[in-house]
């Protein structure tokens, strides 16, 4: 059978049809013609519906709304962390392997530790196996930000999963991804479905609908299909994460790495001395502060010696324009895990990468060899000493291996010479410094001048420094031991001149490089004798017919000295110090040069008070030349410097913050040595103490007193603030014709109503010429400025468009989003160019920086006790997060916990970063606000907790456990809440009710005793309201002289002797102040879970076998009820005759027998007799009703009778009728 | 918990001191307090601020010793609620206002304090330039709403005092950033003339003589007059100048002058101290910036216990004082400021330079307020 080609349709292109179609087509929408066509089912039916329509939609709108938030991601942010949790046995560290194997093509043996993988160009992750420990999953929910939940398909949810799921959702919701496994054990592919979907919804139920649930459908050689795999580790790296609010308002480090620094000697003395110990990680959350306290679960609080941040051991790669990563790119860093078979011990880790991809080995080497060394001497204290060498470096600061990485080039310095600069020029402690030094620079200041010179010639710095280098170069080769000197005397000196170049950019530098160890100072004292140093060295010999040249130089480097000192002058005195010291080794070294006998006359100019600088240039005035020049001119010289240190731009970052970046020093250890310092052993540096008491007790005022007041009568210094006031001039984009001419720009042309005049808008024609001759102004102009310019016209004109097009309909809501959009673009550009060194002073350490952060005093068991499969948290505090009081919360019984909670039974709670064991007190608010005491929780109701326990702010969650022991079948969470209130005081108060007896009973007052003791006591609860037990209510009115205690009370009733009075009050309770960190981590290896804090009284008595008595009045018996008996009623003769004769008891007591003489004999009638009676008895009383009876059934008879007849008679004529019909009538 | 305190010498800057360690809940000790002098230990009116801090806090604890010259300060809470105190009358008002101005945003309920004593001496801020140019700077930074205000109820002018003020704030759980770059141009100038125990005429005067000098510039000035009789007048005579420059951006520039207390040095003629006063905020302005220069602190605190984000903030020259709060904060709350000068270009003329404080909020949030 052959096919029929069909025809095609053949679309029409004329007629009406089409002239219709195309209407529709281009005309108004279908929408609109509906509209046209049937306007009725389109009107407002009704307004109400309409409104609320319309009110649904906005809600279902604004609902979606989320309050905006500052973006404080970081640019380049920390890897995430995955956290794998699971029962045991469920696969987790397959899973993580086969991961890692997927990210990096390596395997690794034992999962230990957070391991950290480059996933992608922009993303990083952190895996970390949780185990079953509920100590563990507390901690990992915590700083999770991804949960690969594990389900074993072929047995169901456990208890795990719920637990963790409920961790989860105290600590924040991070994002949760189930991965089914073990569904190769299913054989039944109807079963395994099912399961799926069971598993699927009681999963969504607990994280939210349409939660990912992931299927690996089973093992391939003990691993999961990497196909699987692969799909997984797609879904994990692109996946976006919410942020948590703890984690963004808390910095903390999962801990990857732990060196111990603790010296050995120490640790040899007293093997269980606290230890010190460095702790290395990704920093997360926010930023970080140095100096800091931190918290580490499981360990406790403590603060932070010191923090640097070093080169990212796990980089994400530079940023290039292809898909993949290549080989070399897909890091990993494990340090606590073993890869390649290689040893993880307690110093130092040792990942032995087979390929080139060990970037992050460099810099660790040489602190652990040296930290093994140290180490693994175990030579004698005599030996060690021998050695010293290495007990110079481990006396010294600490070496990590950023400081080695950063001062490469520093590496090279002899550490004799280290140790001199870095004590010169600290701050603070400079005169002790120099003390050590002094005796170099004794020798060396002569030269001082000379390189002073050099110093201040400002312009050819550059070249200058170019000049030094090759100079120090060349020397360093001809010269076998100043070299080293040289070398870094040179990078003193680039970080020294901008001192004098008085810019603050270069002095950020210069500070951020000194901050390894020796930050820049004030007084530079030891820049200027290092200079010397070298300047002697060049000239030594001639150092003499330098002077004269030297003296100009000088009188200006004082000056400006001079300067700077002034700024400082009341705030810093160590400029003092420095200048003197300077001056004194000038001396000395005049000395040298000049007559001994000189040494008198110096020494006591060398003491002035003040203006040491000047006097040591005044020395070398009148040194050179022999005369006192320098008493001329001193005035002026003053004067001048005074002004100069008006106008002069004062460097005010270290005015304020002192040179180095130095910390107060906390008052746990102060410093009481070293106030007597020596120099040289000879001269004894007069610290301007006074002066400094004076200024510690000196008057405390805010305000700012003009000590420097302009002269406001001259004209100039009123010009100089003209500009000040709105009738000043206006800036070039600002002034009123500026904003008229934009006003034209924007809105053109316009028509003056009045005189008819036509105004035009500029054409385009002329706005190229306007940009041309701007062009060429640009090119004359300071390009900088034109551009600024033009983007500041710019952003107006923009802001005027959107004021006119955009913002008609912008609600607050955009508004608050918009300001929060520009605020995290500040954050981001304000400290952008600013290198890091400097960058984290200011805004502490950033979120993704890998630092590494000193501990001192740990405790011991966390070193011998490590067990990296536990995580290491260090969660940061702020402020007042270090601190302890009341915690007032409100808490909820698990619902699945079965057994309600006991007020002051001990309990472990997890919030914040901590765990630590409590006693709460429970309570509930009554409608007055009163905080009434519990003894229990309710069963199904919130109720308020009062603990003792550290501060956090409010609206932290929080999840109580009973234990953290070992694993229990059933549900370990105990309850949950969230933290309302802090107090240094608790207002929880319990029942109390006072018993006492009545006296005494008149009408309705009442003496009562037994209530109190005391007739102060009374007086206290004058006026207080009592109560019977009967109900009867009453009123304390006075206390009684005896006995004490008793008091008068007036009732509305009177009392009974038996009623008993009570009175009904609120104690305040205390709350018990135990809180008791829970130090799970320093429990020995294997036993980490088995944490046991404070008892429970129940516990206690069940452990020692002790049994309460019951009281026995408490106790239930049998109810025995003795049967009543009622007295008769009696009433008084008088009253019974006074009643009526209606109220009268009647003689209600039953007839006694008859007497016989009443008795009437009893009368037996006749037959006839009867009748007679019964007839007389009818006629009286009627027809008796039997009578009546027997009539009326005589009467129905009759009737019946009747009936019957007729009955009859009527069927004979019907049969007689019949007949005659049917046939000849025979009669009738 | 092993926090570690912190330790200082000296009785200056101990307001600063102990606010920020109650702010910080760090402790803090400060040891040789007037050791050397003649008269050692605490004064008076430190006593009292101490206790006026007692009053304001809950569980603070406070170890002075024998001689007062050792203070151990271990914050509590901050309660607020109504306090009432009686502020030493050898400072004013002003220096214990001052202190209550950075503490009362972070009060567990609303403050409400009731200070009586001296209202306006030469020495410090007084209440009506801490009203005018305080008050608003809080507001840029967040805090305002109905109960924010002070009021004059009373004025007691040095040595006698017998003035009162009422100070109501209300709480605030964050405190938000600013960016306060541009002060803007000067739009008007408003004033306080404020006698008591005088001839009324005597604020006239003032007026007068200050108009003199401050009208060159902007015709936009008023001066009230302020005469308060009877009860309000405080126990001592006196009368005084406060002035406060507007600029277009709400920034606040003030400056002001008391006439010497009674019994302290000579007399001072109104219309010295008229003239004085404006060129003392001519003073004020050429040193510029959005903060005059006694409220530097408190912008500088606000910033610090701002959200986790930049603030800037462009003031005059740094005083002493904040110079040593700068340092305070970096001591309590390890935030520091980056620093710029501005210096005003060649054709400028808007006096001289300025430096402009960045730095990133510590995220501070209070801990105090309760939630529901």
């Amino acid at each position: 059978m052959e096919m029929k080609e069909q025809k095609r349709h053949q679309q029409k292109h004329s007629g009406p049809k089409v002239e219709k179609k195309k209407l529709k087509r281009q005309g108004g929408s279908a929408e609109d013609d509906e509209r046209k066509r049937n306007p009725k089912a389109f009107a407002v039916q009704s307004a109400v519906r309409m409104a609320k329509t319309f009110h649904r939609a906005q809600d279902i709108k604004t609902k979606k709304h989320h309050i905006p938030l500052v973006d404080r991601t970081p640019l380049e942010p920390p890897p995430v962390v995955i956290v794998v949790v699971g029962p045991p046995k469920v696969g987790k560290s397959t899973l993580i392997r086969c991961l890692i194997k997927n990210f990096t093509r390596q395997k690794l043996g034992d999962i230990c530790g957070p391991v950290t993988v480059v996933s992608g160009k922009k993303r990083r992750l952190t895996f970390m196996e949780c185990n079953n420990d509920i100590n563990t999953m507390i901690d990992l929910a915590k700083v999770a930000d991804l949960v690969l939940m594990l389900i074993d398909a072929s047995f169901g949810f456990e208890m795990e999963t719920f637990e963790f799921l409920n961790i989860c959702q105290v600590h924040g919701f991070p994002r949760i991804m189930g991965v089914l496994t073990h569904l190769d054990s299913f054989k039944n592919n109807k079963t395994l479905r099912k399961t799926k979907k069971n598993l699927k919804h009681r999963f969504w139920t607990e994280v939210y609908q349409g939660a990912k649930l992931f299927y690996l459908s089973g093992m391939v050689y003990g691993e999961y299909q990497t196909q699987e795999v692969k799909n997984l580790g797609r879904f994990i790296s692109v996946m976006k994460f919410r942020p948590l609010v703890w984690q963004t308002s808390h910095p903390y480090v999962l801990v990857d790495r732990m060196e111990d620094l603790t010296d050995p000697e120490r640790f040899r003395t007293d093997p269980r001395c606290d230890r010190t110990v460095s702790l290395y990680g990704y920093l997360r959350g926010t930023h970080l502060k140095n100096k800091g306290q931190v918290h580490i679960p499981g360990v406790g609080d403590f603060e932070v010696a010191d923090v640097n941040f070093l080169p990212d051991p796990c980089s994400l790669p530079d940023a290039q324009k292809k898909r993949a990563l290549n080989e070399k790119e897909r890091l990993l860093y494990a340090p606590m895990a073993g890869v390649g078979g290689v040893v993880y011990d307690k110093d130092a880790v040792y990942i032995d990468l087979p390929a080139s991809h060990v970037k992050q080995q460099q810099e660790v080497r040489p602190t652990t060899e040296l930290v093994q060394s140290l180490i693994d001497t175990h030579a004698t204290v005599d030996a060690k000493m021998a050695a010293s060498e290495v007990s110079l470096f481990s006396g010294s600061a600490t070496l990590d291996p950023a400081d080695i990485d950063e001062q490469k080039e520093e590496q090279a310095w002899d550490p004799n010479t280290q140790r001199n600069r870095r004590k010169v020029v600290f701050a603070e402690k400079e005169e002790g410094s120099d003390v050590s030094g002094s005796s170099d620079e004794d020798e060396d200041d002569e030269s001082d001048d000379g390189d002073q010179e050099e110093d201040e010639d400002e312009d050819n710095l550059s070249t200058f420094l170019k000049e030094a280098r090759a100079k120090s170069d060349t020397s360093k080769k001809n010269v076998r031991e100043p070299p080293q000197v040289k070398k870094q005397k040179l990078e003193e000196r680039k970080e020294e001149i901008p001192v004098f170049a008085d810019s603050e950019d270069e002095l950020e530098m210069s500070e951020e490089e000194g901050e390894a160890g020796r930050p820049g100072d004030s007084g530079n004292c030891s820049e200027e004798s290092d200079d010397d140093e070298e300047a002697e060295d060049d000239n030594d010999e001639n150092s003499e017919d330098e002077v004269e040249a030297a003296d100009a130089t000088v009188k200006k480097q004082s000056a400006s000295e001079e300067e700077e000192e002034e700024e400082q002058g009341k705030y810093t005195v160590f400029g003092f110090i420095s200048l003197q010291i300077n001056f004194c080794s000038i001396c000395i070294k005049r000395l040298h040069l000049y007559d001994s006998s000189l040494l008198m006359l110096i020494l006591k100019l060398g003491y002035f008070p003040r203006h040491n600088h000047n006097s040591a240039e005044f020395i070398l005035l009148f040194l050179s030349t022999g005369a006192l020049k320098w008493k001329d001119g001193l005035q002026q010289k003053a004067s001048e410097a005074f002004l100069r240190q008006q106008e002069a731009d004062p460097n005010l970052r270290k005015l304020v913050y002192g040179p180095g970046i130095k910390f107060p020093d906390h008052y746990t250890h102060e410093n009481g040595a070293g106030e007597e310092e020596e120099l040289g052993g000879l001269f004894r540096v007069s610290r301007p103490q006074n002066s400094k008491k004076v200024q510690a007790n000196a008057f405390d005022c805010s305000r700012f007193h003009p000590d420097t007041s302009h002269n406001w009568d001259l004209e100039e210094m009123l010009n100089s603030i003209r500009d000040c006031f709105v009738t000043g001039k206006w800036e070039e984009g600002q002034d009123a014709a500026t904003l008229l001419k934009e006003d034209e720009e924007l809105y053109g042309d316009f028509e003056d109503m009045e005189t008819g005049e036509v105004h035009k808008g500029q054409t385009g024609e002329n706005d190229d010429h306007d940009d041309e001759v701007e062009e060429r102004l640009v090119k004359a102009n300071d390009d900088e400025v034109q551009k600024k310019k033009r983007m500041e016209k710019k952003r107006r004109l923009k802001e005027r468009f959107d004021a006119e097009y955009d913002d008609g309909d912008a609600t607050y809501f955009d508004d608050l989003k918009e300001e929060m959009q520009k605020q995290a673009e500040l954050n981001r550009a304000e400290f952008e160019d600013v290198d890091d060194g400097t960058r984290v002073q200011y805004e502490g350490f950033r979120p993704g920086m890998y630092v590494r952060l000193e501990i001192p005093s740990l405790p011991c068991e966390f070193v011998t006790n490590f067990d990296p499969h536990y995580p290491i948290i260090l969660g940061g505090l702020s402020s007042s997060e270090g601190n302890i009081g009341y915690l007032q919360m409100r808490l909820k019984k698990h619902r699945w916990h079965n057994r309600i909670l006991k007020t002051r039974d001990p309990l472990i709670l997890s919030l914040g970063w901590r765990r630590f064991q409590t006693i709460p007190l429970y309570h509930i608010e009554d409608h007055n606000g009163r905080h009434r005491l519990l003894k229990y929780t309710p069963q199904h109701m919130h109720c308020g907790a009062s603990i003792w326990g550290p501060v956090t702010p409010q609206g932290t969650g929080f999840l109580a456990v009973q234990s953290v022991a070992g694993t229990k079948a059933n549900f370990r969470i105990a309850a949950t809440g969230v933290i309302l209130d802090l107090d240094k005081s608790v207002t929880v108060v319990k029942k109390l009710k006072l018993i006492g007896y009545p006296s005494k009973i008149f009408k309705n007052t009442c003496f009562v005793k037994g209530m109190f003791n005391t007739v102060l006591e009374v007086a206290k609860f004058e006026g207080a309201s009592v109560r019977t037990v009967s109900g009867i209510r009453g009123q304390i009115k006075k206390a009684l002289s005896t006995p004490p205690g008793a008091y008068r009370a007036t009732f509305e009733d009177r009392l009974l002797m038996s009623d008993i009075v009570f009175l009904r009050s609120w104690y305040p309770v205390s709350v018990p102040q135990l809180y008791n960190p829970v130090t799970s981590l320093l429990l020995p290896v294997g036993q980490k879970d088995s944490w046991a804090g404070m008892r429970t009284l129940g516990q206690l008595k069940h452990d020692l076998g002790i049994r309460t008595k019951p009281n026995t009045d408490s106790l239930y018996k049998p109810v025995v009820r003795a049967q009543r008996r009622f007295n008769p009623l009696h009433i008084p003769k008088e009253l019974q005759k006074a009643l009526p004769f209606k109220s009268k008891p009647k003689q209600q007591q039953p007839k006694g027998k008859m007497p016989r003489d009443l008795q009437r004999p009893t009368v037996i009638r006749e037959p006839q007799e009867k009748k007679v009676a019964a007839l007389a008895a009818y006629q009286t009383q009627g027809v008796p009703a039997a009578e009546k009876k027997q009539e009326e059934a005589k009467l129905k008879r009759h009737k019946e009778a009747r009936k019957k007849l007729y009955r009859v008679m009527g069927q004979m004529d019907q049969k007689r009728q019949r007949s005659s019909l049917k046939g000849a009538p025979q009669d009738d | 918990m092993g926090t570690h305190g912190l330790a200082y010498d000296g009785c200056n800057f101990f307001r600063q001191r102990l606010v920020l360690s109650t702010l910080s809940g760090k402790r803090v000790k400060i040891k040789n307090i007037r050791s050397k002098d003649d008269d050692p230990g605490l004064r008076d009116f430190e006593a009292s601020f101490i206790r006026l801090l007692d009053k304001v806090t809950n569980g603070s604890r406070i170890e002075i010793n024998q001689t007062g010259t050792v203070l151990f300060y271990q914050p509590g809470l901050l309660s607020g609620g109504p306090v009432e105190h009686d502020c030493n009358t050898q400072r004013s008002i002003g220096y214990y206002l001052e202190a209550l101005l950075m503490l009362a945003p972070f009060m567990k309920t609303p403050l409400r304090a009731t200070l009586k004593g001296v209202t306006n001496d030469p020495l410090d801020p007084t209440v009506d330039l801490l009203k005018s140019t305080a008050l608003p700077l809080m507001k840029t930074f967040g805090i305002d709403g109905e109960g924010f205000d002070l009021k004059v109820v009373k004025r007691g002018m040095a040595p006698g005092g017998g003035g009162e003020v009422v100070f109501t704030c209300p709480v605030r759980r964050t405190i938000r950033p600013v960016q306060l770059t541009d002060p803007g141009k000067i739009k008007r100038i408003r004033g306080v003339a404020y006698s008591v125990r005088v001839s009324p005429q005597m604020a006239n005067r003032l007026v007068e003589s200050t108009r003199s000098i401050l009208n060159k510039f902007i015709p936009d000035i008023y001066i009230y007059t302020d005469h308060m009789k009877g009860a309000n007048s405080g126990k001592s005579p006196g009368f005084g100048l406060t002035l406060v420059a507007e600029t277009l951006n709400g920034s606040f520039l003030s400056a002001e002058m008391s006439s010497t207390p009674q019994g302290q040095g000579g007399p001072i003629l109104p219309e010295d101290l008229g003239r004085n006063c404006a060129k003392m905020l001519l003073e004020e302005v050429y040193r510029g910036g959005c903060v005059d220069s006694s409220n530097q602190s408190l912008a500088l605190l606000l910033m610090t216990l701002g959200q986790q984000d930049v603030s800037k903030v462009l003031l005059g020259p740094l005083s002493p004082y904040t110079i040593e709060f700068l340092r305070h904060i970096k001591d309590f709350f390890q935030t520091m400021f980056k620093i710029e000068v501005q210096k005003p270009s060649e054709d400028e003329r808007k006096g001289g330079d300025k430096v402009l404080m960045t730095c990133v909020g510590v995220g501070y949030s209070n801990i105090n307020k309760t939630i529901k």
